[in-house]
């Protein structure tokens, strides 16, 4: 590993850019447990509603389903304002606060299908695209997970009726 | 995560002795999945069936989906994909030699003996990380055991179809015979063995490891026909291959693969930087 040097993660020639990181995510490995799972934005307001509604939007590349309802989506976390600005010399007053990027960022946990999967920097790219021209957001800092695996169950059943409609066959929850 | 072991902290804020064992345990395994695919991509379209043709297919295509899962934490550390594969030496790369060997030529049952041979390791390493004390491995963990379910059995399968009767199972014994060397580099400790296994990095030392692969893989050979260069008491009687990979040391085999799977990245000038207009210069 001598010969390479770590500060080449600045190397504008690198074919795939680093993983960056949001400063407000935090990195305790608390994964969501699988019964909290899928999770779908169900008691979402503000921000993080329009964060989940857009995400909603967002299909499979190879199935009509909605990433969302495919349960790929672990967690959505806006930083609160207040959160967002704590500590920021800066912003004491409302010209800085206007200067700056306006909205809060956001963490998104998300997991795919299988290790192997070709659409992965499509898929992740188009959600950080689509979540950042959300009106209210500044950042967004998306990593993926694989803790708990994605299986089936991680499906909703609005995702189980659009893959039964696909042509697929999937097979009834089990009852917790 | 283990109890005993304390988990270590974020990539920024591991020590320099974490960070170097962390990244020893993580480019091997890196490395390993990534060359392994490479060689079975060699056999795409071209094994026995249109049903292994997808097997074969797919499997490549798992171990690639593992090696970037373990080539990302390695980015954690600041380092790029192209660093790491595309722009790095060939002597950086720390697999076992095992999985760099020319596949024998138009031989099938070589394709199935290294991937049983590995995929058996495979399963033990990735268990031995099932209690890490780094937090970023065992997020993975689970994710990749499930997928490698499905070699193990592909491979288990292949070999007793092989083995069922006299030129299939000749085949095998030779595959075995040239691959067995090798498939022990699988164990060969970096220097910072003895670092990874006391910071719970990996549960269970290579040398252990090694025991308990020996133990599985001898006695299902055996019982196939086959046999295997270890004495009665469990005692290997091949001698370690001298190049091992994970000193960076490379059979002659090496370089030609990392020129062919690097030709089209420096082909398209992946690694220049863009130039909107022409060197004035050169015009």
């Amino acid at each position: 590993m001598a010969e390479q040097n770590p500060s080449s993660a600045d190397d504008p020639t690198a074919g795939e850019s680093g993983p960056t990181y949001c400063a407000y995510t935090d990195y305790s490995q608390d994964t969501p447990s699988e019964t909290s799972l899928p999770a779908t934005g169900k008691n979402a307001s503000g921000t993080e509603q329009r964060v989940w509604d857009v995400l909603y939007e967002i299909e499979d590349p190879e199935m009509p389903v909605s990433i969302v309802d495919l349960g790929l989506i672990y967690g959505v976390r806006v930083v609160e304002e207040s959160e967002a600005t704590a500590g920021d010399d800066s912003s004491t007053d409302e010209e800085d606060i206007a200067g700056d990027a306006v909205g809060t960022p956001v963490a998104i946990d998300m997991t795919l299908t299988y290790t192997g999967c070709p659409a992965r920097k499509m898929l992740t790219e188009e959600v950080e695209e689509e979540v950042r021209s959300i009106e209210g957001v500044s950042e967004v800092a998306l990593e993926l997970v694989w803790s708990p695996n994605w299986s089936l169950e991680m499906v909703t059943e609005q995702g189980r009726a659009d893959l039964r409609e696909f042509g697929l066959s999937v097979p009834e929850r089990e009852e917790a | 995560m283990s109890t005993e072991t304390t988990g270590l902290g974020t990539p920024e804020d591991l020590t320099d002795a974490e960070r170097g064992a962390v990244e020893a345990e993580l480019r091997p395994l890196a490395d390993g999945e990534f060359v392994l695919a490479e060689r079975y991509t060699e056999w795409q379209v071209r094994a026995p069936t249109l049903e292994s043709d997808l097997a074969i297919s797919n499997i490549a295509q798992d171990e690639l989906g593992h090696a970037r899962l373990w080539y990302d934490l390695l980015e954690d550390f600041g380092y790029t994909e192209a660093a790491l594969i595309w722009e790095a030496n060939p002597e950086d790369f720390q697999h076992p030699t095992l999985v760099e060997l020319p596949l024998g030529e138009g031989d099938w049952a070589d394709a199935i003996v290294r991937g049983y041979l590995y995929d058996t390791y495979e399963n033990l390493h990735l268990r031995a990380l099932e209690g890490t004390s780094y937090p970023w491995i065992a997020d993975r963990v689970g994710k990749v055991l499930a997928e490698e379910d499905y070699h193990t059995q592909h491979a288990r399968n292949w070999l007793s179809r092989l083995c069922e009767d006299d030129p299939g199972r000749e085949r095998v014994r030779k595959a075995l015979d040239r691959l067995f060397p090798y498939a022990l580099t699988l164990f060969a400790e970096t220097e910072h063995e003895a670092a990874i296994v006391d910071m719970g990095i990996r549960t269970e030392s290579l040398a252990d490891m090694r025991e308990e692969w020996l133990g599985v893989v001898v006695p299902h050979l055996d019982s196939l026909g086959l046999s295997v260069p270890v004495s009665e008491d469990g005692e290997v009687l091949v001698d370690l291959p001298d190049q091992v990979g994970t000193d960076g040391s490379h059979t002659e085999h090496w370089p030609e693969l990392f020129e062919e799977f690097t030709h089209t990245y420096r082909e398209l000038e992946l690694g220049e930087p863009p130039r909107l207009l022409e060197d004035p210069d050169e015009v």
